[in-house]
């Protein structure tokens, strides 16, 4: 697609997204539509340094964890606004990344994906132990307020909406402005091969380590808003690696380094996880056994995802025009 | 002519391997120089150690003057130096343009700079008709001209060509011969890893030989093919008498 | 405080050879097929079910039932390298990563929607019975475990030194060309491979029963404790898998005694964060490909 053509279709987009709750007014359905944005921001927040520069981490559950804990200790301790807290939790999760980069990125392919896990899990169980700091494993409450936007609560699901809505439009104006650039290039190449990216200049190691903070800094505000909105946090809610799992699966399954490829496996995800869900009732293991259903079929028939194979579907007819 | 080039003493061990001892040579500016030996001899190793992919064991590689041992490999093409890999390594998903891109922001950091130093370097290689094709997609000696067009996007003054020829057909190799002449035509200064004794003989006015990680001989084509100690390393010692 | 390191001591050997089981299953198929086996934790929990089920209800001794866990997850690991694995083999990192990761997923929540996830355990003649000795407390099952664990791992050494098809395993982890030249069909080879890697998990799943609950989540911590004790002892070498599992279990239980004791998995990360701080450059070299 050309550049104006995709904007123009990203703008219509938006515009729908936002006309959206002047329709669905159903609790339900609005419920629905905020975890398909939610974890679309955190899958495009993954795709960063998953799907462009192909880093399968494993252990972003961690950045979303600390955006939680860093936006509700500020909260609940010192009655900061979680909007402000929203940009300290990125701070944090950024700064973090960069010792977890440190031990992460002198791995290659799976020890790098094992190595990300560790240490998410291992945050985890420090938050667990910490139980004077920050509520240990019983985890807090969070102080309902009724109708405060101030303090990012709403009266009714609409407001999230918009908030969950804003951070996958901020995740995809990143992610469309780093495919476009230089460092773009870069994400894809040191993902395809690293010597031969470092052989054409390219800092690899400061590639990464940028990546890895912009991602985590996006995944850490997802984790803000998210116990804003279920009113609660523990270490076993925000740090599970079930989030580290979406994270990457609607990604895998949407497309890899694709800008809406996050969005669509989301939206195909929790759909298909609804529909289970008011069909079965909540039964332990079914959501994950059909996303692991997914997930293999789409490694075993189509790796590049949804949209990645669209994708190779154009340019191959785009290689055929060029050749005539 | 200065010297681009200035290799003295090098060595590299792998465990107890000497894979490359004692070697220096010197790339005048504006030459093309071939390193050739028998398998095995330290040639790659020794592209290795230049690039800066291998930290040498001793010795210093000193480039326009100044010591570039110990930089990473991406500051040593900062530097001006740019290498080709033996196995090409294209990043297989992107179009043959975006390769060359990658290439050319070292120079340009503003995409539309970038596209048009990038789109020079592709006709230079031949390759414009291929642009949008993915780089996994490309014939060998179409991936070779793809390396060399990545190179040369990032706008070296040294060109390290890592056996450019190998699985090339004949007529292939003339045209890789052919291309390596217009490289030097253009005042590069190119130092060239290469097995095909008549691709060498044809691109370089100067050789080093290696064996066994040594440096064994050095000199113009036609001296160095007839020198014994080189035929021997080749053909084995039967041959040389 | 000599006597309980001691006894701590023990402890970890005797858990560090189940892992030892693990360990060398997961190198195994590192070192010949190039796939880490997410899944591997999970089919130890299968063996662990097995065995369950088997004492159950017709009353087989879990120890015994390794006759049939064994032979079964071998038949598991040669199916799964036939209709999964070998699909996955030359891509790109993200298949080969995920296929296996989705398997351990698949594997697991099937477990939790079949079996729930409560903690069952099997009775056994010797689960309590314990050997003292010089003021040490040996427990009979976890001493059983540790000398079939150790014996099977002998039998795996002998098996790729002396047969023409271990030393074919062997020839084609250290290099995939050479093996090919000699005419080793690899498909063969990655299968046995998989197939006796399973076996392992299965017999380590077995061996468990007599002394821990079996539920869904069982296989995590093992295979855990496998990625750290492979990095440590290099991946895809057998004896150096063993080695570090006897040190991790060491480790582990070590940590328990002096830092509490629901410490164990803290434990194990700080091994793993460590392993990959200390040493950098030689894991890298050997994930690379």
């Amino acid at each position: 697609m050309a550049i104006p053509v995709r904007i123009g279709v990203a703008a219509a987009g938006a515009i729908l997204a936002a006309a959206l709750p002047l329709v669905v007014k159903s609790p339900f359905a609005l419920d629905v539509l905020i975890r398909i944005l939610l974890f679309a921001a955190i899958g495009t927040a993954w795709n960063l340094l998953g799907g462009y520069a192909k880093q399968f981490s494993l252990g972003h559950s961690a950045f979303f964890g600390l955006g939680a804990y860093t936006s509700t200790l500020l909260q609940i301790d010192l009655g900061v606004s979680p909007w402000i807290g929203m940009l300290a939790g990125g701070v944090v999760a950024a700064l973090a990344s960069l010792p977890i980069g440190w031990l992460c990125f002198r791995l290659r392919g799976p020890y790098f994906t094992i190595a990300t896990i560790a240490t998410a899990q291992m945050l985890m169980l420090v938050f667990l132990k910490l139980r004077d700091f920050a509520w240990g494993a019983e985890g807090t409450t969070i102080p309902n307020l009724g109708s405060a936007p101030l303090m990012m609560q709403f009266a009714g699901k609409a407001g999230y909406y918009y908030v969950t809505l804003a951070l996958l439009l901020l995740g995809l104006a990143v992610t469309a402005w780093i495919e476009r650039s230089r460092i773009g290039y870069y994400l894809v190449a040191l993902g395809e091969e690293q010597d031969a990216a470092e052989a054409i200049g390219i800092n690899v190691p400061q590639v990464k380590r940028r990546i890895f903070m912009i991602s985590a800094f996006l995944t850490a505000m997802a984790g803000t808003f998210y116990v804003q909105y279920i009113y609660f946090i523990d270490p076993q809610t925000v740090f599970n690696f079930s989030i580290s799992i979406e994270a990457a699966l609607v990604s895998i399954v949407g497309g890899v380094g694709t800008l809406f490829g996050p969005l669509v496996g989301a939206v195909l995800l929790e759909t298909t996880s609804t529909l289970l869900q008011s069909r079965l009732g909540s039964i332990a293991g079914v959501q994950l056994t059909t996303y692991s259903l997914i997930l293999m079929a789409v490694i075993l028939w189509r790796p590049t995802g949804i949209l990645g194979y669209f994708a190779e579907l154009v340019a191959r007819r785009r290689a055929k025009r060029a050749e005539r | 002519m200065a010297d681009a080039l200035v290799v003295s003493s090098l060595a590299k061990r792998f465990g107890g391997l000497a894979a490359v001892q004692d070697v220096s040579f010197t790339v005048r500016e504006g030459e093309t120089l071939a390193l050739i030996g028998p398998n095995g001899a330290g040639k790659t190793t020794a592209f290795n150690l230049i690039t800066g992919f291998y930290r040498p064991d001793a010795g210093s590689v000193r480039a326009f003057g100044s010591e570039i041992v110990g930089l990473r490999p991406y500051q040593v093409c900062a530097r001006g130096l740019a290498r080709t890999f033996q196995v090409a390594k294209p990043f297989g998903e992107m179009t043959v343009l975006d390769n060359v891109m990658t290439g050319a922001f070292l120079r340009d950091p503003a995409p539309e700079a970038a596209r048009s130093k990038a789109r020079e370097a592709i006709d230079f290689v031949g390759l414009s008709a291929r642009e949008r094709t993915t780089a996994r997609d490309l014939t060998t000696i179409d991936q070779r001209r793809l390396e060399m067009a990545r190179a040369l996007a990032t706008q070296p003054k040294v060109l390290l060509l890592d056996e450019v020829m190998a699985g090339l057909n004949p007529a292939e190799v003339d045209q890789a011969v052919s291309l390596v002449h217009k490289l030097a035509g253009r005042g590069l200064t190119i130092v060239i890893v290469e097995h095909l004794m008549r691709a060498v003989m044809a691109v370089a006015k100067h050789i080093v030989v290696l064996d066994h990680g040594q440096k064994i001989a050095e000199g113009a084509p036609d001296d160095v093919v007839r020198d014994p100690e080189v035929i021997r390393a080749y053909l084995g010692s039967s041959y040389a008498r | 405080m000599v006597e309980i390191v001691a006894q701590a001591v023990i402890n970890g050997l005797l858990i560090g050879g189940i892992y030892a089981l693990v360990s060398i299953g997961v190198t195994l198929i590192f070192g010949v097929v190039k796939i880490v086996n997410f899944a591997q934790g999970e089919f130890v929990m299968l063996g662990m079910y097995m065995s369950y089920f088997l004492g159950t209800g017709l009353g087989v001794d879990p120890i015994v039932s390794l006759v049939v866990t064994m032979p079964v997850l071998f038949v598991a690991g040669v199916l799964i390298q036939h209709f999964l694995i070998r699909r996955v083999l030359g891509q790109n990192d993200l298949p080969q990563i995920f296929l296996t990761f989705a398997l351990s997923l698949l594997i697991l929540n099937v477990s939790l929607m079949a079996f729930t996830a409560n903690y069952r355990t099997l009775h056994t003649p010797y689960s309590e019975e314990a050997l003292h000795f010089a003021g040490l407390y040996i427990p009979v099952a976890k001493l059983i475990a540790f000398v079939v664990a150790m014996a099977l791992s002998g039998v795996l050494w002998a098996f790729l030194h002396a047969t023409d098809l271990g030393k074919a395993m062997r020839a084609a982890s250290q290099n995939r060309e050479v093996a090919q030249l000699m005419g080793i069909n690899p498909n063969r080879v990655f299968a046995v491979a998989l197939g006796i890697a399973l076996a392992l998990a299965g017999a380590a799943g077995s061996l468990l029963m007599p002394f821990y609950a079996a539920y869904p989540m069982v296989g995590q911590v093992f295979v855990l404790m496998a990625f750290v004790a492979v990095v440590l002892g290099t991946l895809g070498n057998v004896i150096g898998a063993l080695v570090a599992s006897l040190l991790m279990g060491v480790a582990e239980s070590l940590g328990i005694q002096f830092i509490g004791a629901d410490s164990g998995l803290i434990v194990v990360f700080l091994l793993l964060l460590a392993t990959l701080a200390l040493r950098p450059r030689g894991l890298a070299a050997g994930v690379q490909r």
